[in-house]
This record gives C-alpha cells, structure tokens and sequence, in this order.
C-alpha cells in the first residue's frame, strides 16, 4: 500500500529540485509545493506509475500579503491506494499564470475556469477560458481577489453606479460603467472571448437545427441551471451548459463571517445534505486545530448523516421519477410519505427539518432525545421493507427498463476519467466511497458493504441509490447497539482564532465525495475555504453524455444524476 | 306511455323533416350539456381518483370536503382570465384550433349512443345521429383532436409546441390504424357498422369473443386520448405543455377540456364495442327498469375511465421512439391476427 512518504519520496527521485516544499500529515495526506514549470510532468509521473487517477479539484488562493497566488491540485486516486495529493504551484500576484492540466485531467476545465473568472489566474493552455459561475458583467472585477470591494462596495457601502437613462428608468452598472469606458477614465481589463451565446449559435450547422433551453426554468432542472440542446427533429446533437444562476458565493462570504457563522453557510449550499456539509466543514476545522471528538458524538454524527442520506437519496429518486412518468407518478408520492419519517426523525434531534447547523467543532450541539431510539428501531424496518418494495417494483415494470436501460451508460473507465462522483461513479461499477477511503468518525467500526452497479446507465443509478438506503439503515442499527453514553462536545476550550494551518478533509455527501479545504491564518475567521462539491464534478459529465440521444432521454440523463444546482453553485 | 309513443310516431310518420329537425335540436342541447357537464366530472374522477390512489387529499375547500365545485370555480377562473394571444402566432390557425377542438368533439358524440329506455320490453337507443357506419365514424372523428392539436403547435411558434405538435401527429398515426382494424374486427362479428346493433347483438361480450383485440383497443385509445404512458405531445418535464404552450385563459381551457370530453367519449366507445354497452338484466323495479340499461352502460364507463385513471398514476411514459415502434411493430400486426380471428370467429357463428 502506497502512502504519503513514498509518494513523496517517488517525485523528489524523479524530479530532482521539483518539490520546494513539502509536509507530510499522515499517511494519507501530502502537501508539496511544486515548482511552477515541472507541474505537469510530476502530474504525468502521478497518474503514470503512482496511480493517481482521480482529479479531484483545484483551489485557487490569494495570498496578499507574500504578493502571490496559489493554485492547489487535489489529487488521489479511484481505490488503489488512499493517499490525496496536494500539490501547490506559486505565482506571482501580477499576470498571474499558471499551466493548464486539462490535458492530463479532462474534468480539471471547470475546477480551472472557475479560478480564472474568480481570482483572474490564466490557465496556459486551457482550450476554453470562459466564464462558467460569474456574469459577463462581473468578468475582470475578480471577486475572490483579497483587495476585491466588492458591490456594494464593503468599505464604503455604496451600491453600483446608478444611471437614469433618458425614459426616466435607473440602471445600475458595475464599475466601470458604460460611460466611464468610453471617456477612457478606467482601465479595462475585462477579457475577450465569445458569450454564451455565440458560442451555441455557432453549432447550428443547417436550418433543420434548433437550440431548445430546457432551463433555467423548466420542469426538469431540480434548480435553476441553463442546459441549451442543439436538436434537430428529436435528436439531441449537443448540449450546452451553463451554471451559476444561484452562485451565492458562499466560499467568499465565509471569509467574512467568524469560524463559528461559517457553520450556518454551509448548509445552504445543498439543503437536502445539510449535515454532510456541516460535517465537512467542522471536521476541517477540528483537524486545524488537532481535536479529538468525544466517541458519542461520533456516532451522533453518523446516525444523523446516514439519516440525511436516507432522506436525500429518497427525494432524488422520486424527483427523477416524476420527471419520467408525469407528476401523477404514485410512488414519488409514497417516497416524499416515507422521507417525512426521516425527517421527523432528525428533526427530534436537530430541531429543524432540512438546515441543521448541528455539528460543532469537537462535538454536537445537542444530545439525542429520549426515545429517539425506540423510534428509529421502529421507523427503520418500516422504511427498509418499503426500500425493497420500491426495488421490486421497479425490477418489474417494463416500461421502466425501456426507459432508462442503457440510457447514459457511463463505463467504469470513463467514470474515472470525467472524475463522476458518488451513484453516478458506483453506477458504473468502480467501488470509491468517502466512508471507506478516507474513513471518519467511526466508520472503520461499522459494517456496510458498497453498493455498486454494473452498466452505469439510468436503471442502475436508481437501483444503487435504492440499495445504498440499505446499507445506511444497517449503519444505524449498528449505531444504534454500539453508541455508548458520554458527553457530546469536547472538553477543550475551541478558540475564537483558530491557529494558522490548512486541512482538507472529505466526506460521503448523497451526491458523493464532498471534500473541504480550510486555511486559516491565525485569525477570528478563515483565510480561505474552498468547497470542492460532487454535483459540480458529475455536472461536468453531462454534456458529452447528452450528444445524440433523444429529448426524452437527456432528461432522464440529467435527472439520474440526483443535480441539486445549489451545491453546484455554491 | 304506449300513447304517448304512438303519437310521436304518428307525428313522424306525417311530418318526418319536421321531426327531424326537433329531434336535432333537443338532442343537440341535450348532447353538449350530457357531454361537458360529464366530462366536469370526468376532470374531477380524474384528480379525486388520483390524489386518493397518491395518499393525497385533492381538491377538498370548494363545494364541501369532496371539492365538487371546484371545476366551477376553475371555470370561472379561466373564462376570466386575460385571453394572451401572443405576437409571433399564426393568428387565425392559433385561434381556430380550440374551436375545431370541441367542434370535433361535438360530432364524435352525436354518434355516440348514451345508453337505451328500455320501455314496454323494448330498447330505445339514445343517440342522436343513428348512422349506420357510426362505429367508423365515431373513430375517425375522435382522431378531429389531433390535427386540432397539431393546429395549436403549429400556429403557436414555439419549439416546445411544434415538437408537441409532430409527436402528437406521429402518435395518432401509429395507433388510427390499429384502433381502426379493432372496430372493423367488432363490426365483422356483428355483421354492421351501427353502434346500436353492434351492442345488440353482444351476446357474449366482445371482450371474450376477440380478447386481443380488447387488449390493443384499449391500449390505442389511452394513446388517442393522450394520457400517460403516451402523453409525449405534452410531456411538461420535456417540453413545457407541448402543444398547449402559449395559451392561457379559456382558449387553453378549452383545449384542456376537449382531452376530458374525448376521454369520456372514448370510454363510453369502450364499453360500447367491447363491454356490451347497456346490455344486461333488466333491474324488475317501476322506473328503474326504463334506465336499467344506462345504469348498467354508466356501470361499465366508470370502470373504464377508472382504469384509464390508474394507468395514468402507476406507468412511467414512453419515449415516442418506442411509442411509434408499438404502435406499428406490434399493435397493428396483432390487430390484423386479431381480425382474422374476428372473421373466422364470426362467420362460424354467423
């Protein structure tokens, strides 16, 4: 088995002088700056001979005061060993640039536009720069920058330029305005590249094509994102994408917010898998500041993240199904029926149905109610004959294999290589779980297998889901004998700056991996927190899925990948 | 009754265009206030039986716990609301189409027999156009609904409804034909094309005499009235409301309310060809025995439409790949088996 040292110990032989700089946390995590011009050959002897196959994101960070910019690969690999690479490149404040591993890395486009557009770092040899969260307005203003204002602006509170146009009508601008572009009184920076639209339009290639917007308002989008189909007759040639229409800039707003508020941002960002995100972000803070979280909290944790995936995972399933049935579908109906039990249940504890703010760092925030117990021990058989039922049912029915068999398979090489996460990953039958890959809390102790399928296609997302609930309620049972009494926050006293370090720590969301990265600087608040989200990873894969099948079937594509845009976004 | 019957006979025998004319013209009002209040009904079964078969409530403030009246107030909503007629339309097809819509629907029904009085030992059948190729004139009208539906895609220049409109026209060709060759099998074996004298002479019903051929007509006529698993012209999760798109108000609910007018029609059509139609005891009770067949008719059409209903909230929808595939790999050949079925069947017994 492969650990962090050997890997480490693997790049200093092959480039010597490569690594300035280097830490190794433990076995499973090395930092290592590399130098900025031997990235990607240490990122071709990575993926070669060291097995690091899976991209899992890059972070871009601003570091004002030492006049630089960091961009840091997340690298690890699909199962063959478990150590996460992260791997920094220095650059220079000033026309910022590093080089692109889109041609290594064929997911890592988006993870690079996005630090293109937020922190203006140029990506050389990125084959497509354009913006993928931000408006063609805010293009230049580089939001995530340090020094970025913002609008309103945060020093001097005052909102964009308003301009009463001649009809007695006020448009607000982002500076610079109009005006000030042509009087020539500010220097533009803003980038060159076609819009959104110029880019689709370029596509149709005969007057028997169209461009049909299924979003950011339709029936089929779980949330608004824009997906443009390029269709002649009822065939799909290409698919467009574009997200960012619910970009909170929540990875911003925690910079600004204390560690503590920062809790409450995270369960915005997906409401259904809330505690997965409280989770991933205390936990990043707890390994910052080494803490140790007492064993029944532990498992309060687990309980009630299995919980949320149980509540999640059901809401996914049946919102998919509507989409290829009609709204009337019965079973959607019995789905939301059973998923109000879970709720419930985690509502006893938390005390809110779907934003918890329940983890805290080194602990939770309450203990379980009594007869919490009692209730799971009765909800859970309840809901797991009802799991079976929904499986054999669906086995069953014709026109549900003609719909979704061999419908967007995806082959497990593939999977790897678009760097998919969670069901649509397990679906095409590679075995990567947060929970046994980078095991937390007290996963190692519990017994659950992980479901995978084997065609990768609709039928079989549906059914690891479905069999995925399984296993989380065998996980609660377990809980549910072995929890032991005890308090449920740590002893030590948390600080109110926590001192400077970096983490990232991952965690099984519903959707799959969902990893944070935390830096502090010794602060009252985060210097920086990146979020890296399994829907944005699975998002990515659609378009190339969408190329020639039918309408009906690019829904029932996007709607297996469980979407929820606002995690997305963030 | 005996005299009262002999006078009207006599009065037809006299004055027969006269007769004629009054006949039409009660039967014209009694039809279309028969038909739309039915198929307010029909829209309410339809949400009712739904939300009840969902573990849901349904529509219950309006008209009392069972929400009766809703349909009314969703009427009135409606017929208030501000009627839209976007720029880009073709104006004149836009406007047209709803109109065709219930136009269509209107000649489906005047062929349509609603059940009998049975009065002195004897079946006075209630329709009130009696042709005698009724049978084939009742489904090629019911098909008057999707060139109007086709008409409101086209004209309504948008892609989701022309795409609505081209899946509703492939639809209604791929299952015409097979629903054609059931009614021709129905009529082989009853040797006529009347409506009337096809359920008169269901001795056994129709449904165990060309069992097959029950199977695919019922299968041809959840796709001619467009609900799920073959609703892909107004697919919402794919294209909006397919064809129905850009209107709003009662031009819209005109058009919504044409698809609940053909599925009682086409339910009534159902029992008619396959389930006997009004045949059946006669209930030995005063009055009740002189609309004992329109009790037992009533009988069958609700279960029809029962059925079409849970279609509806169990199946997933098909692609119109798939839905075309059916209907010309596999629909039509059976019907043509089930024809000769019907022919070797019938000319035995004949």
């Amino acid at each position: 088995m492969t650990n962090a040292s050997e890997v480490l110990s693997s790049i200093q032989s092959a480039f010597p002088g490569a690594v300035l700089d280097s830490r190794v946390e433990s076995d499973r995590r090395l930092w290592a700056t590399i130098d900025s011009n031997k990235i990607l050959d240490v990122c071709k002897h990575l993926s070669s001979k060291l097995n690091f196959d899976h991209y899992s994101g890059s972070a871009g960070v601003d570091w004002i005061a030492r006049k630089e910019m960091e961009v840091v690969a997340i690298m690890a690999s699909h199962g063959a060993h478990q150590v996460v690479a992260m791997l920094k490149v220095k650059t220079p404040r000033e026309n910022p640039s590093v080089k692109s591993l889109t041609g290594l890395y064929w997911n890592a486009n988006w993870y690079e536009r996005e630090i293109w557009e937020m922190l203006g770092i140029n990506f050389e040899g990125h084959p497509e720069l354009y913006p993928l969260l931000l408006s063609d307005g805010l293009m230049g203003a580089w939001p995530w920058r340090k020094d970025f204002k913002g609008y309103p602006d945060l020093t001097t509170g005052e909102r964009a330029v308003a301009i009463t146009t001649t009809e007695g009508y006020t448009e607000y601008h982002f500076p610079p305005t109009p005006a000030e572009i042509e009087a020539g009184t500010v220097v533009t920076q803003r980038p060159k590249y076609p819009s959104f639209r110029e880019r689709e339009e370029r596509e149709i290639k005969s007057d028997s094509e169209m461009i049909m917007h299924l979003g950011p308002q339709h029936a089929m989008v779980p949330g608004p994102f824009l997906l443009d189909i390029l269709v002649e007759g009822e065939r799909v040639k290409k698919a467009f994408l574009d997200i960012g229409y619910i970009h909170k800039g929540i990875e911003k707003i925690m910079e600004n917010r204390t560690w503590l508020q920062g809790i409450t941002y995270t369960d915005r960002m997906c409401y259904v898998a809330s505690l997965s995100n409280n989770e991933c972000y205390c936990g990043a803070v707890e390994k910052i500041l080494g803490l140790e979280v007492p064993l029944r909290a532990q498992y309060i944790r687990v309980i009630l993240e299995e919980l949320s995936r149980i509540q999640s995972h059901l809401i996914g399933t049946g919102e998919f199904l509507t989409l290829i049935a009609g709204v009337g579908f019965a079973p959607w109906q019995y789905m939301i029926m059973d998923r109000e039990k879970i709720i419930s249940l985690i509502e006893s504890v938390t005390g809110a149905r779907l934003t918890h703010t329940f983890v805290r760092f080194g602990g939770v925030r309450n203990d379980l109610p009594e007869g919490f117990a009692e209730q799971c021990r009765k909800d859970l058989p309840y809901m797991k004959s009802r799991i079976e039922e929904f499986i054999e049912l669906f086995a069953q029915d014709p026109i549900y294999h003609a719909r979704m068999e061999n419908i967007g398979s995806i082959s497990a090489e593939t999977a790897k290589r678009m760097g998919c996460a969670g069901r649509v990953l397990r679906a095409a039958g590679v075995a990567y779980d947060m929970r046994r890959e980078d095991p937390i809390l007290v996963y190692p102790e519990l017994d659950f297998d992980i479901v995978t399928g084997t065609r990768g296609d609709s039928a079989d997302r549906i059914d690891v889901t479905l069999r995925e609930i399984l296993q989380s309620i065998r996980i609660i049972e377990q809980c549910l004998d072995k929890i032991p009494s005890g308090p449920i926050k740590t002893d030590v006293k948390i600080p109110k700056k926590i001192p400077a370090g970096e983490a990232y720590y991952r965690v099984e969301d519903p959707r799959g991996e969902m990893g944070m990265y935390v830096i502090s600087d010794g602060g009252d608040k985060p210097y920086r927190v990146k979020v890296r989200g399994p829907f944005y990873a699975t998002f990515q894969t659609l378009t190339p899925l969408l190329e020639g099948v039918y309408i009906a079937d690019a829904v029932a594509i996007a709607g297996s990948m469980d979407g929820c845009p606002s995690e997305s976004d963030r | 009754m005996d005299g009262i019957i002999e006078i009207i006979t006599q009065f037809a025998a006299q004055e027969p265009a006269i007769f004629a004319l009054i006949i039409g013209i009660i039967g014209a009002a009694v039809l279309s206030a028969v038909v739309n209040v039915g198929a307010m009904l029909v829209i309410w079964a339809d949400r009712k039986v739904m939300s009840d078969f969902c573990n849901r409530f349904g529509p219950n403030r309006v008209g009392g716990r069972w929400g009766i009246l809703q349909l009314g107030a969703d009427a009135i909503k409606l017929f208030t609301k501000e009627d839209v007629i976007p720029s880009g339309v073709d104006k004149g097809v836009y406007v047209w189409a709803p109109i065709l819509a219930s136009a269509g629907t209107m000649l489906v029904a005047a062929a349509i027999p609603f059940g009998a009085l049975h009065i002195g030992g004897k079946d006075y059948p209630l329709v009130v156009a009696n042709m005698d190729i009724s049978a084939f004139y009742v489904e090629a009208a019911l098909s008057i609904m999707s060139i109007a539906v086709f008409m409101a895609g086209y004209s309504s220049n948008n892609k989701y409804s022309i795409l609505g409109a081209f899946r509703g026209v492939a639809r209604m060709i791929a299952y015409e034909v097979p629903m054609g060759v059931c009614v021709i099998s129905v009529a082989v074996m009853a040797h006529s094309l009347n409506l009337v004298e096809i359920v008169q002479s269901q001795t056994v019903w129709n449904a165990f005499a060309q069992p097959l051929g029950f199977i695919i007509f019922i299968i041809a006529l959840v796709t001619d009235l467009g609900r799920v698993p073959f609703d892909q012209s107004e697919a919402e999760e794919e294209i909006i409301c397919g064809y129905s798109t850009e209107y709003s108000g009662i031009r819209w609910g005109l058009l919504y309310f044409q698809e609940y007018n053909n599925f009682l029609l086409g339910s009534i059509l159902m029992a008619l060809l396959f389930l006997g139609g009004w045949n059946g005891p006669i209930i030995p009770i005063p009055l009740l025995d002189i609309i004992s067949p329109m009790i037992w008719l009533l009988m069958k059409v609700i279960i029809v439409i029962w059925f079409i209903i849970l279609v509806r909230a169990s199946l997933f929808r098909l692609r119109i790949d798939q839905v075309t595939d059916l209907g010309w790999k596999w629909m039509l050949p059976l019907s043509l088996v089930n024809l000769g079925w019907a022919v070797i069947i019938g000319s035995y017994f004949a």
